[in-house]
């Protein structure tokens, strides 16, 4: 290496070094800001610890404690993760799901609300009809994929599923406007915001977060939500509206984003070359894997010397989810013992036969859709 | 038993001073005071559950640390304090007749199993000197100094749990000075690790006296059996403390305690085969120290010189957690409980 690129590639390792330490502070201060207990202990105290778990990918939580009791007394516990259908899942939502798929092999049933009202309102998707027949075309069969049990999963989506309307109108009157826009952090304008927005945000969430303890569904009971850091405001509210209803405060779990494939921040829908779809052809990902950001030098000598810096790169943060669950190339990577070439050759091959057998099980969950539907009337709220 | 072996027992002593430190002690004393004993001491109190198997830990303990000096030449006066008087602040005044004689039961408990175990051990209660008016002139000079350093009366306050603060106040904190009282001039006193906020007062104001200070012994904390991780998980604080050793109802886990003459071989049984047990040596692991307990009872009822290596054992993977249940109700049953079966 001559001087020149001596200098571009320490630069480049310095710029990404900075990189993994904001990525590694904002958790951490996220953490400590809002309050969350690390997830170490119940690491070390749980017989069978998720992997995610284990390689602190899901990092952090709020009351778990309740949920760790449900699991080892074998009393019922509920976890519910949404999401809204502007788009079919990808690789970042398979995380979720690969998380709730462990919660359920824990004993919890499984409420997965599909937020088509919310894609709606706030403009991810054209219209209502669109987002759910998304929802029913492309999510619900992957979701279905996945392995999920029918007895212990509930899937709706919301606008097929009135009843949870009632219960944002049951749960409405516990919050104000007022603390619902603290609470997001809306203070100055509302110029983003319209009355569903705000409907969405303060009442039908909230709603979905509490379902599970409705009379229905055997009453109050440990109830735990699996979010992202930025979604601690849903809990929060939730778990203030909990009490009122007498209900248990429910619990929160953080998992750490998956990185998106531009280098740009958490994997999303939205961003052209961030993501990876499970509906998207195996064929068509070598290019997306091929060009993406990477945690690696641009010279090869460099890295071969200095290592890469795994934690802010996106192949890294899939294979490590994913494939390679043990964080070996994590190790390899920072050690230079494995190059960004290899490093996305390998993973295209993973992805691609992930993609293969996903697909190969769609047509079947297809036809499986009805089995795990909630369709559940809730009267309790007019007794 | 050697002094070191002793000491170096893996899952009986949380934190000693050195064998050095300690002969160093006892040589002092010997060369200064040739006629006084080197004085060891546990105290404890207790309530009306019953006595709990996890103070016998403690007084096997105290026993095999004074056998093991004597072995060197060294006299003993090897204590048990029964702290009757401390028992009774801690109820109501129409229970004091009560606990004074619960204190009583407890004194012949540990007379009981000196003798079943041939312990060397002198018990003493509380009300036996707390009123005397040695006693007495001791504790006023020690008020003395701490009522002209505030450092001393802050440390003095820490020794009380914050939900009793305003009580302690009003009484001039005079639980906490009868404690400081009693282990002031001690040598070593043995206790579970939440008793050094007492023994630092208690050093800081011998220093001032230009007196020995104590040294603490600490044992393994005690953990309640038959609770799953999940309990351990959600109590941060046993984890890191345990629940009182001598209190058999310490955070109402009465059921979750083995008490001599009271929990029968089924409950037992029960007991371990319940509780949590982790290859990790950083987690609570009652049922080594149900080992523990029952291995000391072994080793004076045989008077035998060597405890067995199961910790290690246990944590490098050659005992299984299944096999770890096993000797410790085998043990427990032929070592202790089968000894206080006409209880």
């Amino acid at each position: 290496m001559n001087e020149k690129e001596i200098e571009i590639a320490e630069k480049d390792y310095q710029f990404k070094s900075e990189q993994r330490k904001k990525e590694i502070d904002y958790y951490k201060n996220k953490m400590e800001d809002i309050g969350l207990k690390s997830i170490d202990r119940f690491v070390s105290y749980c017989p069978s610890p998720s992997d995610y778990m284990k390689n602190k990918i899901t990092y952090a939580h709020m009351d778990l404690e309740r949920i760790a009791e449900a699991i080892a007394d074998n009393k019922p516990w509920a976890v519910i993760s949404g999401l809204n259908p502007s788009t079919p899942l990808h690789l970042g939502h398979k995380a979720i799901f690969d998380g709730l798929l462990w919660f359920q092999n824990q004993g919890a049933d499984i409420f997965i609300p599909i937020t088509n009202d919310e894609s709606y309102v706030v403009g991810k998707s054209k219209s209502l009809a669109e987002a759910r027949k998304t929802a029913y075309e492309s999510i619900i069969p992957s979701i279905i994929a996945m392995g999920f049990k029918s007895e212990k999963t509930k899937i709706f989506v919301d606008s097929d599923y009135l009843d949870i309307y009632n219960v944002a109108m049951d749960i409405s009157n516990k919050i104000t406007l007022n603390k619902a826009l603290k609470i997001f952090g809306i203070h100055e304008s509302l110029e983003d915001e319209n009355p569903g927005t705000m409907f969405y945000r303060s009442a039908v969430q909230v709603a979905q977060i509490l379902l599970p303890q409705y009379e229905e569904f055997g009453g109050p009971k440990p109830t735990l939500v699996p979010v992202g850091i930025d979604q601690h405001p849903y809990i929060t509210i939730s778990r203030n509206v909990a009490e009122k209803k007498e209900f248990i405060p429910p619990s929160e779990i953080i998992t750490k984003f998956l990185l998106g494939f531009d280098g740009q921040g958490k994997m999303s829908s939205t961003r052209n070359g961030s993501a990876i779809f499970l509906t998207d052809d195996p064929n068509s990902i070598d290019k997306i894997v091929k060009s993406a950001y990477t945690g690696g030098s641009p010279y090869r000598e460099y890295q071969e010397n200095h290592g890469g810096i795994p934690e802010i790169c996106p192949i890294w943060s899939v294979r490590t989810y994913h494939f390679q669950k043990d964080n070996n190339i994590g190790e390899k990577c920072s050690s230079g013992k494995i190059l960004c070439g290899q490093c996305k050759k390998e993973a295209i091959e993973e992805i691609k036969d992930f993609l293969n057998e996903h697909q190969k099980k769609l047509p079947e969950a297809r036809k499986r859709i009805d089995e795990f539907i909630l369709r559940t009337p809730i009267k309790s709220i007019f007794n | 038993m050697k002094l070191e072996t002793l000491l170096s027992y893996k899952g009986l002593v949380n934190k000693s001073p050195s064998t050095d430190e300690i002969r160093d002690r006892a040589n002092s004393l010997t060369k200064s005071l040739p006629s006084e004993p080197i004085k060891l001491f546990y105290g404890e109190t207790y309530d009306d559950y019953g006595n709990p198997i996890d103070s016998m830990k403690y007084y096997f303990f105290v026993s095999m640390l004074s056998k093991s000096l004597n072995e060197e030449g060294f006299k003993t006066n090897p204590v048990i304090l029964i702290a009757d008087v401390a028992a009774c602040r801690n109820v109501s005044k129409s229970l004091n007749n009560k606990y004074i004689e619960l204190g009583e039961g407890r004194a012949s408990f540990v007379d009981n199993v000196k003798k079943i175990y041939n312990l060397n051990l002198n018990i003493i209660k509380m009300s036996d000197y707390l009123f005397t008016q040695e006693f007495q002139d001791k504790l006023e000079k020690i008020v003395s100094i701490c009522n002209k350093n505030c450092l001393l009366m802050r440390k003095i306050e820490k020794t009380v749990p914050e939900s009793k603060i305003d009580i302690e106040r009003k009484k001039n904190f005079a639980y906490s000075f009868d404690e400081i009282g009693t282990i002031i001039d001690l040598d070593i006193k043995v206790g579970p690790p939440r008793e050094d906020l007492y023994d630092d007062v208690a050093r800081d104001i011998a220093e001032i006296q230009a007196q020995k200070q104590l040294k603490s012994l600490f044992l393994t904390p005690t953990f309640p059996l038959g609770k799953n991780w999940s309990y351990f998980f959600a109590h941060e604080g046993i984890e890191e403390h345990g629940i009182t050793a001598y209190k058999a109802g310490s955070k109402q886990l009465q059921v979750n305690r083995i008490i001599i003459g009271q929990t029968d071989y089924k409950k037992v049984e029960e007991l371990i085969e319940n509780s949590f047990i982790s290859k990790n040596y950083s987690l609570p692991n009652p049922c080594l120290d149900m080992c523990v307990i029952a291995e000391m009872a072994k080793i004076n009822l045989e008077n035998s010189e060597n405890f067995s290596n199961i910790y290690d054992e246990f944590y490098s993977g050659d005992l299984s957690e299944r096999q770890l249940k096993n000797i410790a109700l085998d043990s427990l049953t032929k070592y202790i409980l089968s000894k206080f079966e006409n209880e």
